[in-house]
């Protein structure tokens, strides 16, 4: 098996519904998606076209009512919630349209965290997470907590979060939504340097057209189903 | 770099200090909950804390009534005499003496029990004795009756009684006084002999002051025509030598039954039984309450940060250890409750020793008794670690849910 053409994850035959009360709502109608190792690949769509549920099934914290999802050439079955949650922690980084950072930690316990949890030695992650703020210009905020950051400077700490471990795929819903449009722009510019640096593949839910001139590829959704 | 504040490598400290700095998140919540969870702590302490003093004071005040252990005739215990001391012991010198050699025996004290009539000479009345060796009893039980005019017995005195304080009014006697005791003998026979009052005491129950009556072994011998006890009690040198004092002594005993003071004080043991239903009842009730609290507290918790405890599983962190981390949380407010209110109940304890308070007469008693609260640390122990189960099984059981909730779901939470 070659691995450099090899997919990172990919999706085949995918569908998804949801229930709302009595209603039926499909949300995904049989997709089919490879995103290969290294590549950017935004998702674009109007609302409810079906991005989010293929960032859900790509992150392994949904599973598909029909299709396969495989992450590195493995199918995946994200009910398994044991076996899904140790990929989701060795493979998968997230950065969320709201941050989500935790706000008990300070900026280098955020960073940290992800290592923390694979069990990493001190010093390694000592090494990481120090490379990882200055990366991302924040290592004189590493003892604060993330309610004292900007907007912007929460976003990068959440990139931090997210690249830190090394992922084989980064999952990004809306990244830039929460930002002014200069502070997006540099947003975009750190994940590819640094997604680039780190060898990681990124998955974008996006509205956005500087995000999306940025990309290797872009998939357009409509309705549940790939339209180019 | 060598500073950067990272997570520490110890498994449970990065988990303490989550839980510790998420109770500091909503200050006023947390403050209630601790404050609730330490006034249930203290109140469990001190309410056992009585119950604890209570029962020392019932048990110590049987065991120097009747001895930690009262030898006997097996029928004497029943009760049910044709004559006097049809069941009492004969050579109770002998075997004192033998009891006496036993290294945990600090004293044995001979008792006559009878009853008659006892007559001033314009009226006669129905009294209760017992004969004692008065200087040994005082020297053993130490200021056991109160007296409330004239004197004690002493060693070598014959014909002399103490009148409990009812008997005496009813008589119109007081210390100095003649009377005549008047009994039916061992033969059957009636005898009387005269007496003088050498003092009026009283134990604190009406009811038995209104016929006691305690005069000195010999006189009771005397009178009941006899060279027999009905008992004797034996007094140990600590209460808790009392079991393995009984199992040593009694197979030199032959047939003569060994009791222990508990077997020899019903109203001890009805008054912890009563005492345990109604401070376990107390108890129970109290411990549902915080544990409601605290379950209330952190399901409150818990539904604010769905949304956070979704991208910590997103992240990577497996149910159990956001449910331990969750349930640590529950530990810290629980136990900041738990030792805040372990602090209160030592403080009353304490202030109660150095501003006593007398609590009023129990029922059929005539006098009072000073509030104590007994607070062992096993008994601080058992309630603090039982109040942390508690508390943590409840956190772990409301985050279970959360916790388990798609990941999905929880991210969407708003």
């Amino acid at each position: 098996m070659n691995t450099a053409a090899a997919p990172v994850i990919e999706l085949r035959g995918v569908r998804k519904t949801y229930r709302l009360g009595t209603h039926t709502v499909p949300a995904l109608q049989g997709v089919d998606l490879r995103v290969t190792a290294g590549e950017m690949v935004a998702l674009t769509g109007p609302s409810g076209s079906g991005k989010s549920t293929i960032l859900n099934l790509a992150g392994l914290i949904d599973a598909p009512d029909a299709g396969e999802v495989r992450l590195r050439g493995a199918t995946v079955d994200a009910r398994a919630e044991h076996a899904a949650t140790l990929l989701r922690r060795d493979t998968i980084g997230f950065v969320f349209q709201g941050f989500n950072l935790i706000p008990v930690m300070t900026v280098a316990e955020n960073v940290d965290y992800p290592l923390f949890l694979a069990g990493l030695p001190s010093a390694e992650r000592r090494t990481r997470v120090a490379a990882m703020l200055d990366a991302v210009g924040l290592t004189e905020h590493a003892r604060h907590r993330p309610d004292a950051l900007s907007g912007g400077q929460r976003q990068r700490v959440a990139i931090a979060r997210a690249l830190v471990k090394r992922p084989a795929l980064v999952i990004a819903d809306e990244p830039t939504a929460s930002l002014d449009s200069h502070t997006a722009e540099q947003m975009l510019d750190l994940m590819r340097d640094l997604g680039h640096r780190e060898g990681a593949s990124f998955l974008i839910a996006t509205h956005d057209g500087r995000l999306t001139r940025r990309c290797d590829r872009v998939i357009a959704l409509l309705d549940g189903v790939i339209q180019s | 770099m060598n500073a950067l504040p990272l997570l520490s490598t110890l498994p449970w400290l990065p988990w303490l200090r989550f839980a510790w700095l998420n109770t500091l998140r909503n200050r006023r919540r947390s403050l209630v909950t601790v404050t609730i969870a330490a006034l249930g702590t203290a109140a469990i302490l001190i309410a056992s804390g009585f119950a604890q003093s209570t029962y020392r004071g019932l048990a110590e005040s049987a065991a120097r009534t009747t001895g930690h252990l009262v030898i006997a005739h097996a029928a004497q215990f029943d009760g049910d005499e044709d004559v006097p001391l049809q069941h009492g012991l004969s050579g109770a010198d002998a075997l004192t003496r033998q009891l006496l050699a036993d290294p945990q025996v600090r004293q044995v004290l001979p008792r006559v029990e009878f009853s008659g009539l006892i007559s001033n000479g314009d009226k006669s009345t129905v009294m209760t004795a017992v004969g004692i060796a008065p200087d040994a009893e005082f020297a053993v039980k130490g200021p056991f009756l109160t007296v409330k005019s004239g004197r004690v017995l002493a060693g070598q005195e014959r014909d002399t009684v103490m009148l409990g304080a009812g008997l005496a009014r009813s008589l119109k006697a007081d210390a100095g006084s003649a009377l005549t005791l008047l009994v039916s003998t061992t033969a059957g026979a009636l005898n009387a002999r005269d007496v003088l009052v050498a003092g009026v005491v009283t134990t604190g129950i009406a009811e038995i002051d209104q016929r006691l009556v305690y005069t000195d072994v010999a006189t009771a011998q005397s009178l009941l025509v006899t060279d027999k006890v009905s008992s004797l009690g034996v007094f140990l040198d600590r209460m808790d030598a009392t079991l393995p004092a009984r199992d040593r002594l009694q197979p030199a005993l032959g047939t003569l039954a060994v009791r222990t003071w508990e077997e020899q004080a019903p109203f001890y043991r009805s008054v912890r039984a009563l005492y345990n239903r109604i401070f376990g009842a107390l108890g129970l009730i109290i411990g549902v309450i915080v544990v409601f609290v605290v379950t209330n507290a952190m399901a409150m918790a818990v539904i604010e940060r769905t949304r956070e405890i979704g991208t910590l599983r997103a992240l990577g962190t497996l149910p159990g250890q956001l449910v331990r981390s969750l349930a640590l949380e529950g530990l810290v407010l629980g136990g900041a409750g738990g030792l805040l209110g372990a602090l209160i109940a030592v403080a009353v304890s304490v202030g109660l020793l150095l501003f006593p308070v007398q609590m009023p007469p129990p029922p059929g008693r005539t006098v009072g008794y000073p509030l104590v609260i007994d607070l062992h640390p096993s008994l601080c122990a058992a309630t603090l670690l039982g109040m942390l189960a508690l508390v943590m099984l409840a956190s772990a059981l409301v985050a279970r849910k959360t916790v388990r909730r798609p990941v999905v779901e929880a991210l969407a939470h708003v």
